[in-house]
């Protein structure tokens, strides 16, 4: 057997590790250990010339293990793993520890970090030592895909794939297409017709030949793996439909707060407080009107309704600004003569023409009112001596308690994410963040994709966004998508479970535990047999098992527990 | 000086490391006697691992999943949170302290939690000070090399390192 | 408690001069870049706010507006050309036309025209009286004294010297009553307003009068003005100031030693005075008409027709009086005596307008209003060391 010859590199990532690990030191303390033919440091290690060094090594040192002491394997496994590739050698030969993202950036004592980084690099080298070569296995794409959710994003992405001469399932939960870009009049800050162009792109999914629309649907079920899902489409109340897909774009969107639990602003109470979208319905009618019919001299527009605040929705709800500022557009050129105010907590005017507008509109009259949520919020009451309700709070900017008379008070609620949200991202494997939404694998780098090859996040379902935002998104998805079927195969994953079926005692322990039914029993042998298509790699058969003959690849049990023994061995100190 | 102990900690790949990761991004400080070893999921976590972890030294083990009907594979948390209950009424009736073992829910966007468990297991386990199952392990071996180990293969506690 | 704002309050305004209220969003560059604007009199940014919210009461209470002034540096620091300079000038105005209960400033200030022909009737008036009740003699010719100089107080008709004096000094100071008790009254709604309706503070009754210093020591030095960046407006403000007041003093209060029959000498006291301040106010008028003009400095580049008109009639009331003087000293009896009478006809309506009306009673403003403002902060000094004293009781009590 080959002599097992193992390359330790340990990156200072600028001063980001080395500032708070001696990095030097974690080098030399492994250079003695057992099989560790070299050991050294670099500044960047995901730099070209950091993985050209690996790469110089493995040929001239004969290197068959590696193991990269850096950033989250989250981050850079892959980087590394192709430098391992490129070197000749199997990308599973790679153990990285992360001394970044758990050790320098969350340690203030440089000896402890440095103690700590070399057990994680000495567990990843005691780990290394049993590494299996592995092969990546091809699976042909399914060109199909399913899109979830019909508004603007989905809608994109469904023309899109289609025009592409992709076959499309476009799920709208709802009995129409367009989501909350159909209710809108106009869009901020260049006041487009949005429902103009999206009669045009709703009119061209409803014939496109290559897209299947289920309306008033929901996604039931999803199973399988990249290039390979299928799932169930409840439709309507009863029927259940059953397609393949390869990609699944999920464009759920979000929704408008409900203002009633927000008890001060007194919507429902009083009929003058209505929503943001409740006033793109006024707006489309053509007239500024109240609830009885009568042009306000006094209109209120309130920001931040729920967002921004902690009891409510921590986050800022990203458009409600803009559409605030266009609402008083749109109420000067209606009402010349009436009083518009803006109540607002912060202006946020960035993007393309945004501070223009914000400009614009602050010389059209509009007084700009300030409040501050942490001292609370404004409070709607009925006005004693004027036809509407008078609207309280301290106004930040004079420092005065005000009060403000309107017979029309607009809310921009915060938004929510879809309350599907959550069922769909457990049938997808995706994860939610604190707020509900959607997260993507990597926030700047990846901002579609997901933990989950061949899902895709886009539009508001993963933040509240912006009409041109959702558009770019669903793009992006579908250029990663066509790329997946331009190819013709993904590679899957090849962490999946083996039995050893000389020690199979054939009890189907790791049957009743497998969620996606990827093991059987074979009759004739009388053990278990794994159905690596099926299988996901997660390992709970592996851990089940009582003779442990069953074990997931890369992750043994003989690694894990050779990771444990080199975390637990003694280090020197300094 | 107070006594600095070690503990190993079993992180699911899907949420509970990517939680601890984003404690790194958000650059939030925790004790820095916590050892990551990074799974699959939550229910690879065999007992063997922390039984193991233990014999090696460790002073505490923490496990962390996804929170309930999170989890990527499904329901593989809910297998860890069944075998942690047996595991710690074994490790109670062995003489270890069952407050030496922690499961706990990190999702992806838990940093700050992860941040907090950390330091708040770290404190328990200073609270009950060093573990000594290793040295009695010893002990038990030199007594009766075979008695201590009863599946040595499968339990993992002989060296796996081959010399 | 809390105000109910009012929008269109600031429309009221744009007839006291700055009309545009929306460019300020408030970075607060002009209160920190001003010399004068201190902790408890900060401006000018909370006032313009207070103009965009229509917070009417708290602008008429403000005695900020008199604390400023107007060296500019405000308007040009704006990263918005909000102006808010002119912006305290307006609230002068504005403030002018609130203290005033009779109306007459507000209508003077928002339509100008009605001060024109308050102007033109007083300067009519005049003159007919004169002409009917106190005409020329018709053996005027021979009042010319023993150095050539016109005989100023025996040119009228049946009317001797001493009984001359005697009428005009009547009339100044029936003139001169009039206006102090029209400021006065003025000052206390100032005082009602800016210090009496405060709730909250309570002036202790001492600082009336060890603060009055600082009405007497404001009015004669303008110290507060010499704190702007620039000083050559408080220098040429200061020779303008000094020059009237001296002017007012000599032919109000001492007359009959000013306006005499004899000619003395040039380096006589009452010449070198008079000689003083005419040019004072000539030379600092000359000054501020051509950078009017000009339109190149902050301060002088937005003139409203009221600055217009308090520059011309004082430059009219000196014009004449210089007049009036050489045709003296050259024994021209007609001229002096027309000449007089022309003087007279512009001096009585402007002081009449200009100082309770109008531009010049910031005369007695700015002192006042400095003087409330340290009443205000002794107030809140003791109020301070109260609640400090009952916080913190003393140690070993």
């Amino acid at each position: 057997m080959e002599k097992t010859r193992i390359g330790v590199y340990v990156c200072w990532c600028g001063t980001n590790i080395a500032m708070m690990v001696d990095v030097e030191a974690v080098a030399k303390e492994m250079e003695s250990r057992q099989n560790v033919v070299l050991a050294r440091t670099y500044k960047y290690m995901c730099s070209d010339p950091g993985q050209d060094m690996v790469i110089r090594d493995i040929k001239e040192h004969k290197l068959n293990r590696v193991v990269i002491a850096a950033c989250s394997p989250r981050i850079h496994e892959n980087t590394f793993r192709k430098a391992l590739e490129n070197a000749g050698l199997n990308p599973y030969m790679l153990q990285m520890a992360n001394i970044r993202e758990q050790n320098s950036w969350v340690h203030s004592d440089r000896i402890e970090a440095t103690r700590k980084a070399k057990s994680l690099v000495a567990g990843a080298v005691s780990r290394v030592n049993h590494h299996q070569p592995l092969n990546k296995r091809e699976v042909p794409v399914n060109p199909a895909s399913l899109i979830i959710g019909g508004g603007i994003s989905g809608i994109t992405a469904a023309l899109e794939l289609a025009d592409a001469g992709k076959r499309v399932y476009l799920v709208e939960k709802e009995s129409e297409l367009g989501g909350i870009a159909a209710m809108l009049d106009l869009t901020s800050p260049h006041f487009y017709s949005i429902s103009d162009s999206l009669k045009t792109l709703i009119r061209r999914i409803e014939v496109h030949q290559n897209i299947k629309v289920y309306m008033d649907s929901q996604v039931k079920q999803i199973n399988g793996y990249v290039g390979n899902f299928n799932g169930e489409i409840k439709i309507g109340n009863k029927k259940v439909k059953n397609i393949d897909f390869g990609n699944i774009v999920v464009a759920t969107g979000l929704k408008p707060i409900k203002p009633e639990t927000i008890e001060n602003y007194g919507y429902g109470v009083f009929s003058e407080v209505i929503t943001s979208l409740d006033f793109e319905q006024v707006l489309k009618k053509g007239s500024v009107l109240n609830a009885y019919g009568i042009k306000p001299k006094n209109v209120a527009i309130i920001h931040c309704v729920g967002s921004r605040n902690e009891d409510y929705k921590p986050y800022c709800s990203r458009t409600c600004c803009m559409t605030a500022l266009k609402y008083a557009n749109m109420i000067r050129s209606a009402l010349p003569e009436a009083n518009v105010y803006q109540m607002y907590a912060d202006m946020r005017a960035y993007g393309k023409h945004c501070e223009e507008l914000y400009a614009d509109t602050s010389g059209k009259n509009v007084l700009f009112l300030m409040y501050d949520q942490r001292e609370g919020m404004p409070i709607i009451e009925k006005d004693a001596i004027g036809p509407g309700v008078l609207i309280k709070f301290n106004e930040r900017l004079s420092g005065e308690d005000i009060e403000v008379p309107a017979e029309l008070v607009i809310l921009m609620t915060a938004m929510e994410s879809g309350k599907d949200a959550k069922s769909i991202s457990q049938m997808t494997g995706t994860s939610l963040d604190a707020n509900g939404f959607f997260i993507e694998k990597h926030p700047k780098l990846d901002p579609v994709s997901t933990t989950t090859d061949g899902v895709y996040v886009v539009g508001s379902c993963q933040s509240p966004k912006n009409i041109p935002e959702s558009v770019s998104q669903a793009r992006a998805a579908t250029a990663n998508i066509l790329a997946t079927i331009a190819k013709g195969y993904v590679e899957v994953e090849v962490i999946t479970a083996e039995v050893n079926e000389d020690i199979c005692c054939g009890c189907q322990f790791c049957i009743q535990v497998c969620p996606y039914g990827a093991n059987n029993y074979d009759q004739r042998k009388a053990v278990s047999s794994v159905n690596e298509a099926l299988c996901k790699g997660c390992g709970t058969c592996g851990s089940a098992c009582p003779s442990g003959a069953i074990s997931t690849r890369h992750f043994t049990d003989k690694q894990i527990l050779s990771q444990i023994e080199g975390i637990m061995a003694e280090v020197g100190s300094g | 000086m107070e006594y600095n102990p070690t503990i190993v900690s079993f992180l699911c790949n899907w949420c509970s490391y990517t939680g601890a990761d984003l404690a790194g991004t958000s650059r939030m400080k925790y004790a820095s006697n916590i050892r990551v070893i990074r799974v699959m999921c939550s229910g690879r976590i065999d007992p063997t691992f922390v039984l193991k972890a233990f014999t090696e030294g460790a002073d505490g083990v923490l496990l962390c999943g996804c929170h309930p009907g999170d989890c990527h594979y499904h329901e593989g948390n809910y297998k860890c949170l069944r075998r942690f209950h047996l595991l710690q009424k074994y490790l109670d009736q062995m003489g270890v302290d069952k407050k030496r073992i922690r499961l706990e829910w990190i999702s992806a966007s838990e940093g700050k939690e992860f941040a907090e468990l950390a330091n708040e297991f770290s404190e328990t386990i200073k609270k009950l000070g060093k573990s000594n199952i290793k040295e009695e392990m010893k002990v038990e071996d030199k007594k009766s090399p075979e008695s201590a180990v009863h599946r040595p293969a499968r339990m993992g506690l002989q060296s796996t390192v081959e010399s | 408690m809390s105000t109910r704002i009012n929008p269109d309050f600031k429309n009221e305004l744009t007839h006291f001069g700055k009309d545009e209220w929306n460019e300020c969003y408030h970075c607060g560059n002009c209160t920190a870049i001003c010399p004068l604007s201190k902790d408890g009199f900060l401006f000018p940014r909370k006032d313009l706010r207070a103009i965009q919210m229509g917070l009417q009461d708290k602008l008429d209470a403000s005695l900020e507006p008199w604390l400023c002034y107007y060296c500019g540096e405000c308007s040009e620091t704006c990263p918005r050309d909000a102006n808010p300079a002119e912006l305290m000038m307006t609230l002068r105005r504005y403030l002018t036309s609130r203290y005033d209960k009779s109306g007459l400033a507000k209508l003077f200030y928002t339509n100008h025209i009605w001060e024109y022909v308050v102007l033109g009737l007083m300067f009519l008036a005049i003159v007919v009286a004169f002409l009917v009740f106190l005409p020329l003699k018709t053996d005027a010719a021979l009042m010319v004294n023993e150095s050539g100089g016109v005989m100023i107080n025996s040119l009228v008709e049946g009317i001797n010297a001493e009984r001359f004096i005697g009428i005009i000094e009547y009339g100044d100071w029936t003139m001169a009553i009039v206006i102090a008790l029209l400021l006065v009254s003025n000052i206390v709604v100032m005082f009602y307003k800016s210090v009496l309706s405060e709730n909250g503070i309570r002036i202790p009754f001492s600082s009336y009068f060890t603060e009055a210093w600082q009405l007497v020591w404001n009015f004669a030095t303008q110290s507060r003005f010499s704190k702007c960046d620039d000083k050559q407006y408080w220098i040429g403000h200061l020779l303008l100031m000094t020059g009237y007041t001296i002017m007012f003093i000599l032919v109000v209060v001492f007359l009959p030693l000013f306006q005499i029959e004899t000619v003395e000498p040039w380096w006589h006291w009452q010449r070198l005075l008079g000689y003083y301040a005419t040019f004072g106010i000539l030379f600092f008028l000359t000054i501020v008409t051509i950078k009017r003009l000009q339109k190149r400095d902050v301060k002088l580049k937005y003139s409203h027709p009221s600055d217009w008109i308090f520059i011309v009639m004082l430059a009219l009331t000196t014009i004449s009086g210089i007049l009036v003087h050489i045709f003296r000293l050259q024994g021209m009896v007609a001229a002096t005596y027309y000449t007089y009478v022309i003087h007279l006809a512009i001096l009585v309506p402007m002081l009449m307008v200009e100082v309770p009306f109008s531009k010049w009673s910031h005369l007695a403003y700015r002192p006042f209003a400095i003087y409330f403002a340290r009443l205000k902060t002794v107030a809140a000094e003791v109020e301070k060391e109260k609640s400090h004293k009952e916080l913190v009781p003393a140690v070993g009590s």
